[in-house]
C-alpha cells in the first residue's frame, strides 16, 4: 500500500470530507482483473480522462444543466482523436481549474506523451480514439448503464489492449 | 483489457475496486504534470504503464515517486466554486445528504 503519498494535498475539506465519507459507503466487492495479454512494446493503448474535455465544435458537456441541478453531472462521453492538439481541445469540468488542461492537453490527456512512447517502441500503438467524461457524477447510473458500455464497445472495436485512466 | 487507473486520491479510488491503482501527489488539475514540462509528463506516463506492467494482485497501489515540489506554487486564478458547493453554502444542512449520497430527485435552479 501507498504511504509517502500525500491523497488530500491538494483538495479542499469539503471534498476531503466527501471523498472520505463515499469511500466508506462503497460495499466490499470482488476486484476485477484482466491480465495483460502481451508485453507493453506489442500492446494498443487507450487514455480515459474525467475531466470533461471535448472537441471545439463537437457537442458541449452541459454545464448549465449541472448549474441548474447541482446533484447532477452530464453523465455522456466524448471521443478525443490521437492528433487532437491542445488548441483543438476545450475543458468543460466545473470543480478543476481548466487552464492548465486548456494550455496543454497532456496534463489531463498524455496523449501526445503517448505517441512519443509509441515512436520510441515503448508501447505497441497509441490508440486512434480517446475518451472524456465528466468526472463529477453524484447519480452514476447513467454512466455506469450507458456510457461505460459504449466506450469499452469501442476500445474492442478498435483492438485496444490496455486502458490508462486519469481522474482528475 | 487491463487497466490502470492514476489516482491523486487513492484510497477513493481503491474504494471502488480498481483493479490497479498508481497513486500520485498531484493537483487535480494536472494529475501528469503541469503545462508543457514535457519530460515529466512522459515519464510519469511510462511509470504508470509500467505499474500496469508489473502490478499483479488485484487492487494493488503502487506508488510513483513524482513529488510536487513544496516550492512550486500552483498558480492558479480564481474561479468560481462548483455548483454544488455553492447549493450547500446556501442550504448548509443539505451536506450530511450529501456526505451519504442521499441525492434529491431534482434541485430547481436558485439563479
Amino acid at each position: 500500500m501507498a504511504s509517502s503519498v500525500d491523497p488530500y494535498r491538494f483538495i479542499d475539506r469539503f471534498s476531503k470530507r466527501v471523498a472520505r465519507s463515499w469511500s466508506a459507503l462503497e460495499p466490499e466487492r470482488a476486484i476485477p482483473w484482466t491480465p495483460l495479454s502481451k508485453p507493453l512494446s506489442e500492446c494498443t493503448v487507450s487514455l480515459i480522462s474525467s475531466a470533461a474535455l471535448v472537441l471545439r465544435g463537437d457537442r458541449p458537456f452541459d454545464q448549465q444543466g449541472e448549474r441548474d441541478d447541482p446533484w447532477w453531472g452530464d453523465p455522456s462521453h466524448r471521443v478525443i482523436p490521437r492528433s487532437a492538439t491542445s488548441d483543438e481541445v476545450a475543458c468543460h469540468h466545473l470543480h478543476i481549474h481548466t487552464a492548465a488542461a486548456e494550455q496543454d492537453l497532456n496534463c489531463v490527456l498524455p496523449i501526445h506523451r503517448l505517441v512519443e512512447l509509441e515512436e520510441a517502441g515503448f508501447i505497441g500503438r497509441a490508440a486512434t480514439s480517446h475518451y472524456s467524461f465528466m468526472g463529477y457524477q453524484p447519480r452514476d447510473q447513467e454512466l455506469l448503464a450507458r456510457t461505460v458500455p459504449a466506450i469499452i464497445e469501442q476500445l474492442r472495436a478498435e483492438q485496444v489492449d490496455a486502458v490508462l485512466l486519469v481522474p482528475v | 483489457m487491463a487497466t490502470l487507473s492514476l489516482s491523486f486520491i487513492y484510497p477513493f479510488t481503491a474504494s471502488v475496486g480498481a483493479p490497479r491503482i498508481a497513486a500520485i501527489e498531484r493537483p487535480g488539475s494536472q494529475p501528469m504534470g503541469p503545462p508543457d514540462a514535457v519530460d515529466e509528463q512522459r515519464a510519469v506516463l511510462r511509470a504508470a504503464l509500467d505499474a500496469l506492467l508489473e502490478i499483479q494482485t488485484p487492487g494493488e497501489v503502487r506508488e510513483l515517486d513524482f513529488p510536487w515540489p513544496e516550492d512550486v506554487r500552483v498558480r492558479l486564478a480564481p474561479r468560481p466554486l462548483p455548483p454544488i458547493t455553492q447549493a450547500i453554502k446556501r442550504r448548509p444542512w443539505l451536506f450530511l445528504s450529501f456526505l451519504k449520497r442521499k441525492f434529491p430527485d431534482r434541485v430547481v435552479s436558485e439563479g
